[in-house]
């Protein structure tokens, strides 16, 4: 099948934009706006726009947009946002209308309201056609109780229903029972192939930065693709446009930065954020042993933006960052990602924008180790990926709206270029580059068939190539599980594709409103993955590499069907909003590997690669309190994720490292006057699989553990419990003479793990007597580690000027 | 590959750089039930190419947290035949209680192994006959075996450490178990294993040269004090036998996964390391159809060796 051309695709859209127009574009007119903070100039991002008369609206679009098609005639509208005050108009409307709005910041004393509500609209998640969506914006994140004391963007994600971890300083987040590869992460539009600081206790994105995050669970919309189970979409936030600001905070392992300023006044700003962790400071501090050692991690976050005209806004965001693990004398370890985004929105209308990315991501890691003068070595493995992605979005009317677009992305692997000296001699054991190509073309409408009832159907149409320069290796067919050997290699020219996939990716989302507050939602869509996380521990590590699907690995593609309920509703003059999900997933060409499989520098990696099915489903609980002194929520997933492999687990169907039966979040916060916040939140999860032997023997003088039903994943972790506590205390905002301080500032103390409860990462084997002498019995004991095994207390001081 | 080389030392990097939290991290031994199950033929079946005594053992697994010797398995009978059909019998030595079935050099035949010959082994317990076949590889001599003080900073200790010296003849897939005796014992911590494809840890690196840095220190013993703590390696009057053993491709990836299977560093590394128990492979069959499953491994190594005594500081290499 051939790949759906830019062309017919915008052949395609003509069409569908002149049958929509017929049918519902009669006396209709628009009206449109821009709606930003009053105070710094930026843009707002979901921002409810809610017209009384027809009870129902629309929200503000990523570059802070709404349009809305409607009859002639006099309207209220509503414009509302959390932290802001609510703000209400009336127009006339006779012609097509513009209507730009500052919304102010809501004073200290009016915040008294929500403090963990994602939205002020109680309505908003019923009324919106999205399902299986998850919005946490940045004021929500911090307010958390994060391990020592710092905000963390997916830390915060684990709260949320259908978001699971392995445990404790394990990278990355399990979306539905998928692994943590098929997660598409993206900041700014850039992808980023590893998210953490210091292995996984910390993410890389600075909360100063960030203006909100989003994760699509299911119901993935069709301008996103290229992974199976979720899409993580976190955005920068705007630079201040009217004045300087700067935001700051001290912690316990870090300290941040960030400084926003316009370039020009109400035209453009830029923000710089940074970070630097102290940690090497520390350890050297209480020993000396760490002189030496350069222990540490940095990022730098830069957003700005830039309105050329009425028309155009030019965007460029950038993220630089490093984890360096250096040893004064015999080498060090690091590694970091790099992205940069350019972005051109162009609005050709009132109803019709373009928005055009070219994006860079790369991310690196490199180790470097001396002996001696004589023995060196260099190890250095990447992954950088080019993208370019135009979007463009058309309002045919207040009841349809058509988005389509391209996408394409070159990506340049390097699995390992190793070299040194080996007594003196040179040598290179450095594995080829590989080079490979993804490119999608996809077109969704949303449109309303009745005032109930909403659809959104799109379809993708994905490509991958493996480029040549380049080999592919053939290999011999053996018993599953056992190491694939190598019978025949063909190499290819600068060019040549090697292996060529084509995935034709439909979506579809339908909302059937049951009234103005309570609604039912499905969704179906297919998601292909061509390039594959490969990790085979427990937790992923900065060491596992990415690698393209070839004429052996095959994509990974699966499909998902979603079912909900949603209802909003009001509780003792509180708004309450409740959700129930039902979900099925399956996928076929999951990843697992052989036993003893070597990951790393091997040119024959894919003789280790085993294939197989997989399957999750689930249902998932959601009651939120969103307004009041006292607000927060309860998230309950009950879910099941299974792989099937040939040559694991005798072929049998066995629970993946992730699967978690139950999974409890509860978080509360309580404002107990103008100064003093309480926050609190329990996590429970049923213990993670794990596989235990049940007989050993002895080879060679060594104890090999034994498990004689081969089974993989036979038993359970002991169940995760965890209590967490934070207080937050705002600074005076006045002087002691009455006048107000220009700092805004706040003191968060937080505990982690309350009451210490040492929950366990994993369990090993291990034999508990060495070199024996004859006749003497070899002993073997079981070992429980966690990760966090006390209590963590942190604090952290943030300042705003 | 050298990454295996980089990667050793990447976890040392790991689990010193997060010291921090190292100090929150836990590693407990705790008591867990492993259940029960039905025992099986484990047949250790390693000889080599020395002109002494050659052991295969024949034992039953049995219950992960059984506090006794393997039960022994009496009666068998233990045969191998190398591609000159030349057999070698090895008979049950009842005194053992190891299950050793034991075969003795005599005036006609010194050495059971030769190196490029194929063996193949016959087990028959209870009418019931298990096989397998190896091959004998090549081994280079050690050169020379260097001993070196290696000051250490802060609050660990100085060491002395060994490094043998050999080079891997030209021409990829020759595999070695490089196995240390120190005052006699040989080194079976899972974190002494040491073993080389080629001149380094894995397929695909170097070939024809002088063994990489972490295999020719791969000899020596990690030894703790009474305390935990890592102490020296080697001190005075220490002495240390290297003894390069053949693999085959099949008996080197059993010793990698022996290797991945057993040595836990426990604590943060887990972190890093921990992946799914699995059982490590076997190339011992049974030859009726629907036969018994059995556990072990068949290897025929040749040997080359050399040992140091470690007298006085005049032994140390600048």
């Amino acid at each position: 099948m051939r790949l759906l051309t830019f062309n017919k695709i915008i052949c395609l859209s003509i069409l569908f934009i002149l049958t929509q127009h017929i049918v519902f574009s009669q006396n209709k007119l628009t009206l449109s706006g821009n709606v930003t903070d009053a105070t710094t100039g930026e843009k707002l991002v979901g921002v409810s726009v809610i017209i009384k008369e027809i009870n129902g609206g629309s929200t503000t679009n990523l570059d802070g947009y709404y349009s809305i098609k409607l009859a002639a005639g006099t309207y209220n509208l509503t414009y509302s946002y959390i932290g802001y005050q609510k703000t209400t108009q009336t127009i006339n409307l006779k012609k097509n209308l513009e209507v730009d709005i500052a919304l102010e910041q809501a004073t200290d004393e009016l915040e008294e309201v929500e403090i963990l509500a994602e939205d002020e609209n109680s309505s908003i998640d019923v009324q919106n056609i999205e399902m299986s969506v998850n919005k946490l914006d940045i004021k929500v994140i911090k307010k958390l109780p994060a391990l020592m004391g710092e905000v963390d963007v997916v830390k915060s994600l684990q709260f949320l229903p259908g978001v699971s971890s392995v445990g404790e300083g394990s990278s990355g987040f399990n979306v539905r029972g998928g692994s943590v590869g098929q997660n598409l992460v993206l900041m700014d539009q850039a992808p980023l192939y590893n998210s953490s600081h210091m292995l996984g206790f910390f993410s890389v994105f600075n909360p100063d930065a960030v203006e909100d995050v989003k994760l699509y669970k299911g119901g993935i919309p069709a301008d996103y693709g290229g992974r199976l189970s979720s899409v993580l979409d976190v955005n920068l936030k705007e630079g201040n446009l009217e004045k300087t600001e700067v935001n700051g905070g001290v912690g316990v392992i870090f300290s941040r930065l960030a400084v926003e300023t316009p370039i020009v006044k109400n035209k453009g700003s830029v923000l710089v954020a940074a970070r630097r962790s102290y940690i090497d400071g520390l350890t050297a501090l209480f020993d000396d042993d760490f002189e030496g050692f350069g222990l540490n991690f940095y990022d730098v976050t830069l957003k700005s933006n830039y309105k050329i005209g009425k028309k155009s806004t030019i965007y460029l965001s950038g993220f630089l960052g490093k984890d360096n693990f250096g040893f004064a004398e015999d080498g060090g370890f690091s590694w970091g990602n790099k992205t940069g985004t350019l972005r051109w929105n162009y609005k050709f209308n009132d109803r019709f924008q373009a928005n055009i990315s070219a994006v860079l991501s790369n991310y690196e890691y490199q180790l470097s180790f001396e002996e001696d003068e004589e023995n060196t070595y260099d190890w250095t493995s990447s992954i950088t990926n080019y993208k370019i992605k135009p979007d463009f979005n058309y309002f045919i009317s207040e009841n349809s709206e058509l988005s389509f677009g391209v996408e394409g992305n070159y990506y340049n692997f390097e699995p390992s270029t190793t070299y040194g000296t080996n007594d003196g001699e040179f040598i290179d054991t450095s594995l080829d580059r590989k080079y490979a190509s993804e490119s999608a073309a996809y077109l969704s409408h949303q449109f309303k068939i009745f005032d109930a009832i909403e659809v959104k159907y799109g379809l993708r149409v994905s490509n991958f190539r493996l480029i040549g320069p380049g080999s592919a290796a053939f290999y011999n067919d053996t018993i599953p599980g056992l190491r694939k050997t190598v019978v025949e290699e063909k190499s290819y020219n600068s060019g040549e594709t090697i292996a060529s996939y084509t995935t034709p990716e439909p979506r579809l989302a339908i909302k059937v409103g049951l009234n103005s507050n309570e609604s039912i939602k499905m969704s179906y869509n297919r998601m292909a993955q061509y390039i594959h996380f490969i990790s085979n521990s427990t937790a992923s590590n900065p060491l596992n590499i990415w690698t393209p699907s070839s004429n052996n690995l095959k994509p990974t593609v699966g499909d998902q069907f979603a079912l909900g309920y949603f209802k909003a509703f009001n509780h003792k003059e509180n708004d309450y909003e409740f959700s129930a999900e039902v979900f099925y997933k399956k996928s076929e060409n999951e990843v697992d590997y052989i036993n003893g499989a070597e990951l790393l520098g091997n040119e024959y990696l894919e003789g280790e690669l085993l294939s197989g099915l997989g399957r999750s489903y689930g249902l998932e609980l959601y009651l939120q309190k969103k307004t009041g002194t006292f607000t927060g929520w309860v998230s309950y997933t009950l879910s099941r994720s299974e792989l099937k492999v040939d040559g694991i687990n005798n072929g049998d169907w066995y629970l993946s490292r992730y699967d978690q039966l139950h999974n409890l979040k509860v978080v509360g916060s309580y404002k107990f006057n103008g100064r003093w916040t309480i926050t609190s939140d329990f996590a429970f999860a049923t213990g993670t699989p794990t596989t235990f032997p049940n007989q050993k023997y002895i080879s060679q003088g060594i104890v090999i553990p034994y498990n004689s039903e081969d089974a993989r994943n036979n038993v359970r972790l002991s169940p995760y419990h965890r209590l967490d506590l934070s207080l937050r205390m705002e600074g005076k905002t006045h002087k002691n003479n009455g006048k107000k301080r220009k700092v805004k500032d706040y003191w968060v103390f937080s505990i982690y793990n309350v009451y210490a409860h040492q929950n366990a990462f994993s369990i090993y084997f291990t034999q508990s007597d060495y070199r024996v002498s004859t006749g003497q019995v070899l002993g073997t004991e079981a070992h429980k580690v966690s990760i966090i095994g006390t209590m963590v207390p942190s604090f952290s001081y943030n300042f705003n000027f | 590959m050298i990454s295996k080389q980089i990667l050793d030392k990447a976890k040392t990097y790991f689990s010193l750089s997060l010291i921090t939290l190292v100090l929150l991290a836990c590693d407990d031994e705790i008591t867990v039930d492993t259940g029960s199950s039905t025992p099986i033929l484990n047949i250790d079946a390693w000889v080599n190419d020395k002109s002494e005594e050659q052991y295969i053992y024949l034992t039953t697994t049995q219950d992960y947290f059984d506090d006794e010797l393997p039960p022994v398995v009496s009666g068998a009978e233990v045969t191998i035949t190398d591609s000159e059909q030349n057999t070698f019998t090895f008979t049950e030595d009842t005194d053992s209680d190891e299950g050793a079935y034991v075969w003795v050099p005599d005036s006609t035949t010194s050495n059971l192994v030769v190196e490029g010959r194929t063996y193949t082994l016959s087990v028959i317990v209870d009418g019931e006959e298990f096989t397998s076949t190896s091959t004998a590889g090549r081994v280079p001599q050690v050169d020379s075996i260097s001993i070196y003080l290696e000051v250490k900073e802060g609050r660990m200790k100085d060491e002395y450490i060994a490094e043998f010296w050999a080079v891997d003849p030209v021409g990829t897939g020759d595999t070695y178990w490089i196995k240390t005796y120190k005052n006699g014992t040989l080194l079976t911590k899972p974190s002494e294993l040491n073993i080389a494809y080629d001149a380094s840890k894995n397929s695909g690196g170097l070939d024809g040269v002088t063994f990489i840095s972490n295999v020719r220190e791969g000899i020596n013993a990690n030894e703790t004090d009474d305390d935990g703590f890592r102490s020296s390696p080697l001190t005075f009057l220490d002495s240390i036998y290297v003894e390069i053993n053949s693999l085959t491709e099949a008996s080197f990836s059993y010793m990698s996964e022996v290797i991945t299977q057993t040595n836990k560093d426990g604590g943060i590394s887990e972190l890093l390391t921990s992946s799914a128990l699995a059982n490590v492979s076997c190339n011992i069959y049974s030859t009726s159809e629907n036969g018994s499953v059995v556990v072990g491994f068949f290897n025929v190594s040749t040997t080359s060796g050399l040992g140091k005594k470690f007298r006085t500081v005049s032994d140390l290499s600048p």
